[in-house]
């Protein structure tokens, strides 16, 4: 449909033999499988077919139906696996933390409150290199009450050290999920992946999907890998996570050096997204950018940057701009967390201003996160580009064609209006 | 380390006759000399109790590590033997053994110790009382003490702290193949999780978050399930990281039926982190978060009864238990390892601090003893399928003063604030008297779960 280019900044070139070679070509065998299903369902069948031993479930709206299916996938025998409905998602991630550390290759999925609930065994999946998949169906944080779609609860958490992955359509929800157990299981990696769906448009959107062969899924996937750096394993008996440095111990060194570590996995990450997504469209022949998607860079003097399923309407109305002759294109982020910098630094280069549509907040800054996040990597671009910040799709608010209509106008005005410190609040007048 | 045989004393069945001590004069006295006795029989003015002092034949006995020219040893048979020729009668194994176990006898001209007179002991013969009796296999104590001792020598417990005694004993018993779950507090704070990248234990073993305990078991416990692997899930936490911040987790583990082993140390309040007031810390007791002061007398609170809580979720196997009553926890870890195979099972150990409770290290035992014989902390067990039961009899039980004298945590209490302890001591007792004494059947409609409700519909 599309003009996505990929990108190829100097960390995220393909590194295998031949992957370059020829167009992209399928290599599913049969007719693939065709399904008309919401992102929630979507996501349920990713997990079945990554076959997890472990899932561990608590719900929350608009999470809730995708434990349902998980569940009733597992009563009928469509799934095997371990479902623990614990009793809360503090309890759900700390059952993944004893199942990973015991070898099981895990699931849940959570949101909004249920993730805050979840922050401090959350806090410490990361820490533990714990290689667990979780989906996070965004919705935004209470108070106000509130139980619809937006990204604040992703975004909070931005720090804690996930590797995070925003989807933009119902099938790469469920093809991400499963490239995100070889992203978290890779050696090099090691680290819990966020797959990313927005509450409402993607959790409850139905469209049709392709649902890829077992067999070839367990070929792309290969075993579990999960606790060959720490184990609770009566024939491997080792402590894990003893107490470290402190005034009388053995010096901070340690303690460096796991944090270091972290960051060094969270780098590599970088390089095995772009890796694992270059596979995945060689094996089952769909492509998305893996870290940053550039849309109708080419010619453009300035851009919107999107995250998750708002860049559908985002790039209607680019298109429509496009043909009225604006030169406006629009950048993805898909790899939010570990920060894609060369990746988005290329793309921004290729503008002389942006605009950054957020769905959270920064309280901090007076803007959203994801403009926080490109104003840190504008800072590695050889000239200065005007970088606006507008706020939009908060609680379930539907982010039209039209509200991107007037971001692109007001992106437009930076190239000769000096850029406004003050976000632009898009529904902000939509009663 | 084989099972080896001992001379066991009852001190409740001793008259104090001496047979026994005549018994040994006869036994290894010679046409030469007249023996000194190897075993003493010795009145304790105090409780009015007779004691003994003969040689326990140590695991490790201190006697024949102080000695200078290796004259004593301890035997494949289990005995301490002494050996004349090398003997230099310095008598420092008298200073060294802190049982009377060995003497200097003036008439034989060296120190003399008991050997059990090679398999049939004269003293235990001659007690006509049963005080004294020749235990050789197969006891208790020499089952468990042929297990493997799965903690490091030196832990780093407060001096006199019983909450060492209950980790090396239940580890021992649980055995190696098992995860190890030792939230924080007082159990890692001794070195279970290791210190500085020494291991405290031979298990492998981790730092649950204090909230998480009963969650990552589950998790671990499951995972080897589904591998065909029956590992043990075993908790050691304090009663914060029970009933306090991790009883969410702990509710959720026993109401799913888990198959976990969860064992709460409960010193009553978060004594790890300097004596703060938790959920467990008994009415009018001082601690750091309630002070004494002009307008403070301690905790205006009683303390929420964690394993009657635990009974109410219908677990597989509940029960309490002290150090001062160390039979009744063998026979109670044994059913709740055997229960933890079918679901979850949730031991509660009453566990005296000796730093926050501010009582002599020396006394702990003796304050687990008195909490119990007080009624304070009432001996209980409960089985899904027999209802609760209790351990010994709670008829007669000391005053509570009894026991709050020995605590300088209560040194404060006024009158009205001790007539509190006792009131709620006597509904907790009346509570237990009740539950031990209804009709199984009208237990099961009680502590209702739902396998028991339809076993019930069956049997009709």
């Amino acid at each position: 449909m599309n003009e996505v280019v990929e990108k190829t900044a100097p960390l995220t070139e393909p590194a295998a033999e031949g992957i370059a070679q020829g167009p992209d070509k399928a290599v599913t065998k049969k007719e693939p499988k065709i399904l008309v299903c919401d992102g929630n369902e979507a996501a349920a069948w990713g997990v079945v077919l990554s076959r997890p031993d472990m899932v561990a479930v608590y719900p929350i709206t608009p999470q809730s139906s995708l434990a349902e299916y998980v569940a009733q996938f597992v009563a009928d025998g469509v799934l095997d696996a371990e479902l623990v409905e614990a009793e809360g998602e503090h309890s759900v991630l700390s059952v993944l933390h004893g199942a990973a550390l015991a070898g099981a290759r895990t699931y849940t999925a959570s949101c909004g409150q249920g993730l805050a609930f979840m922050f401090e065994p959350y806090f410490r999946t990361p820490n533990l290199r714990l290689p667990i998949v979780m989906s996070i169906v965004n919705r935004d944080g209470i108070t106000p009450q509130c139980v619809w779609g937006g990204q604040q609860d992703a975004m909070t958490v931005r720090e804690v050290g996930w590797v995070q992955l925003f989807c933009e359509t119902v099938q790469e929800v469920l093809d991400t999920i499963v490239m995100a157990y070889r992203i978290a299981e890779d050696r090099s990696v090691m680290l819990p992946v966020n797959v990313n769906h927005d509450g409402n448009y993607l959790s409850n959107g139905i469209v049709r999907i392709e649902l890829p062969e077992q067999a070839e899924v367990d070929d792309f996937l290969g075993a579990p890998d999960v606790n060959w750096h720490a184990a609770l394993d009566p024939k491997r008996p080792m402590g894990v996570d003893p107490l470290t440095g402190g005034a009388t111990g053995p010096g901070p060194a340690l303690f460096v050096g796991y944090r270091r570590g972290h960051c060094e996995g969270m780098q590599n990450a970088l390089r095995v997204i772009v890796d694992v997504h270059e596979e995945w469209a060689r094996r089952f022949g769909r492509r998305y950018a893996p870290l940053v998607e550039e849309y109708r860079l080419d010619g453009a003097d300035y851009a919107l940057v999107t995250i998750g399923s708002m860049a559908g309407a985002a790039k209607d109305a680019v298109d429509a701009a496009r043909e009225r002759g604006e030169p406006v294109g629009l950048i993805r982020i898909k790899t939010l967390r570990p920060f894609p910098l060369d990746a988005m630094v290329t793309a921004l280069d290729k503008v002389r201003a942006v605009g950054v549509v957020d769905r959270a907040v920064s309280y901090g800054w007076n803007s959203g996160p994801v403009h926080q996040e490109t104003l840190a990597a504008l800072q590695y671009c050889p000239h200065r580009v005007p970088c606006l910040s507008l706020i939009g799709g908060l609680a379930g608010a539907d982010l039209t064609e039209a509200h991107f209509a007037h971001a692109i106008a007001e992106t437009a005005r930076l190239l000769v209006s000096p850029c406004p410190r003050e976000p632009v609040w898009l529904n902000a007048e939509d009663r | 380390m084989s099972a080896t045989p001992t001379i066991a004393f009852d001190a409740a069945r001793c008259d104090g006759c001496g047979h026994c001590m005549n018994a040994c004069v006869s036994a290894k006295s010679s046409d030469a000399h007249r023996a000194q006795p190897r075993i003493q029989i010795l009145r304790d003015d105090e409780s009015g109790r007779w004691g003994i002092a003969q040689c326990r034949q140590c695991g490790d006995p201190r006697c024949a590590s102080v000695c200078p020219a290796a004259a004593l040893e301890k035997g494949d048979d289990g005995i301490v033997a002494w050996d004349g020729k090398r003997c230099v009668n310095c008598l420092i194994c008298t200073a060294g053994c802190t049982f009377g176990g060995i003497a200097f006898s003036p008439a034989e001209g060296h120190v003399v110790k008991c050997d059990q007179c090679e398999g049939a002991p004269q003293c235990v013969a001659a007690c006509t009382r049963g005080a004294l009796r020749y235990v050789t296999t197969a006891t208790l104590y020499n089952r468990w003490g042929e297990l493997e001792d799965l903690f490091v020598p030196g832990l780093g417990g407060c001096q006199g702290c019983n909450t060492e005694l209950i980790m090396r004993h239940t580890l021992r018993r649980v055995g190696s193949n098992t995860v190890l779950a030792t939230p924080p507090g007082c159990i890692p704070g001794m070195g279970s999780v290791g210190y500085n990248g020494m291991l405290g234990c031979k298990v492998p073993v981790f730092h649950p978050l204090l909230t998480n305990t009963a969650s990552m078991l589950t998790g671990i416990r499951r995972q080897y399930k589904r591998k065909g692997r029956n590992v043990t899930a075993l908790a050691l936490a304090g009663d914060g990281g029970a009933g306090d911040v991790g009883f969410q987790s702990l509710s959720g583990a026993a109401e799913r039926g888990e198959q976990i082993l969860f064992i709460c140390v409960d010193n009553e309040g978060y004594m790890n982190t300097g004596a703060q007031r938790s959920g467990s810390t008994t009415y009018g007791a001082w601690t750091a978060t309630t002070p004494i002061g002009e307008s403070a007398r301690g905790k205006t609170q009683d303390a929420k009864n964690l394993p009657l809580l635990m009974m109410w979720h219908g677990c597989e196997y509940v029960a309490t238990a002290s150090t001062a009553f160390m039979e009744d926890f063998y026979a109670k870890l044994e059913a709740a390892l055997d229960a933890s195979q079918r679901g979850f099972a949730y031991l509660h150990l009453y566990s005296p601090c000796t730093s926050g409770w501010r009582f002599p290290s020396a006394s702990n035992i003796e304050v687990a003893r008195k909490a119990v014989e007080t009624n304070f902390a009432v001996l209980w067990d409960y089985r899904r399928d027999q209802g609760l039961k209790l351990s010994r009899d709670i008829d007669a039980p000391l005053p509570v003063t009894e026991y709050l004298k020995l605590l300088g945590k209560f040194r404060h209490l006024d009158a009205t604030q001790i007539a509190h302890i006792e009131r709620h001591v006597a509904e907790q007792e009346q509570v237990l008297r009740e539950l031990a004494a209804m009709h199984p059947r009208e237990r099961r409609q009680v502590v209702g779960h739902q396998s028991d409700l339809m076993a019930v519909d069956l049997d009709q």
